[in-house]
């Protein structure tokens, strides 16, 4: 299959870099079908966006100050407020989580907004992006079942209020735990892969106007995607370690 | 007369039954795969569009009932709408899954 065209950092990687990157795929059995060229976009790009939050929050650290707050701090002090406000409703104690939630907002959201530039593409357009944050997602709502409640009375929540539902209740559970990494991974590749390919065939169709209001269109449900994501994440930490009175 | 309605559109796809005359030169079955992606995704889409619009209906008329809750009923509407929208986005997917099966 052809692929498209390569993104100028994608190519510095492939030149350079993809001794390491082929000697890494054949040590997990994966070896790459391409071996000239290893790296995907996806893979630079999310890399990109890793660097951009870095160097943002660094730069966010350096001026942060509690008698003079400038601009930056206080855009910073608004996210901020708004996922943890969003977790204390949705999670009790939900201070503890913040960390994971916040990551997971901002990081959806700068990756599906760095579609948008003209030459890079959304690194949660591949269906392995979203994949790999669902299941991370998965393990740590698990996780932090464990961890509130211990590992017996947690996973006697799969058997329901009554023990004698317990045949009936654990395939049940069981599948609808299973279903949500699939869920959230489904839902937040389709609709970024959706919004860009619904662009670029108004694109092919006509110009200027048709293709700009479904780009407009496609930021909007990047916001709301990452939100989504952030929040259904929320919920499952919260049904996890909610514990009964 | 919706009854009607859905037995002439019954007929009507009956009417359709010469695709399976077997094709000169015993040529392979017909090949249903795209058809039926088109026509799954058109259903998946009407549906959801019934669904958000009772969604949408709702919210509206109990935010004009009660002005002071329109935060919080805007934010269960955001979620229903985005629940049900990923719905439909399923359906999309197995579109695309469609194009790569092998006809046989």
């Amino acid at each position: 299959m052809e692929h498209e065209s390569e993104f100028f950092l994608t190519k510095l990687f492939n030149d350079y870099l993809s001794g390491p990157a082929n000697s890494v795929l054949t040590a997990i059995g994966h070896p790459a079908e391409d071996p000239q060229h290893p790296w995907g976009n996806w893979l630079v790009i999310e890399l990109l966006v890793v660097a951009i939050i870095i160097i943002l929050f660094a730069m966010l650290r350096s001026r942060l100050s509690a008698d003079k707050p400038g601009t930056f701090q206080l855009l910073f002090e608004q996210i901020y407020n708004f996922v943890a406000g969003q977790a204390h409703d949705a999670v009790e104690h939900g201070d503890k989580y913040v960390p994971f939630f916040g990551t997971l907002f901002i990081f959806i959201l700068f990756m599906n907004l760095i579609g948008i530039i003209p030459g890079l593409e959304s690194p949660t357009m591949t269906p392995a992006v979203p994949a790999a944050l669902a299941i991370s997602v998965f393990l740590y709502y698990n996780w932090m079942g464990f961890r509130a409640q211990g590992v017996g009375k947690y996973l006697a929540h799969f058997a329901g209020p009554m023990p004698w539902l317990a045949p009936l209740m654990v395939p049940i559970e069981l599948i609808s735990h299973l279903a949500r990494p699939l869920s959230l991974t489904i839902r937040l590749f389709a609709n970024m892969f959706a919004g860009e390919k619904v662009t670029m065939t108004f694109l092919s169709l006509t110009f200027l106007f048709a293709p700009a209001i479904f780009m407009g269109l496609h930021v909007f449900v990047a916001f709301l995607q990452a939100f989504i994501f952030m929040l259904l994440a929320m919920i499952y930490v919260g049904g996890a370690v909610s514990h009964e009175h | 007369m919706t009854r009607r309605m859905i037995f002439l559109a019954i007929a009507c796809f009956l009417l359709a039954s010469p695709i399976f005359a077997q094709t000169p030169g015993g040529g392979g079955g017909t090949d249903f795969n795209l058809p039926a992606a088109y026509l799954a995704m058109g259903i998946a889409s009407g549906l959801c569009g019934l669904g958000q619009g009772k969604a949408v209906a709702s919210a509206a008329e109990a935010m004009a009932r009660n002005p002071g809750a329109q935060a919080g009923i805007r934010f269960a509407l955001i979620l229903g709408l985005v629940l049900i929208e990923s719905l439909a986005l399923y359906t999309l997917v197995i579109t695309y899954v469609a194009r790569y099966v092998p006809s046989h």
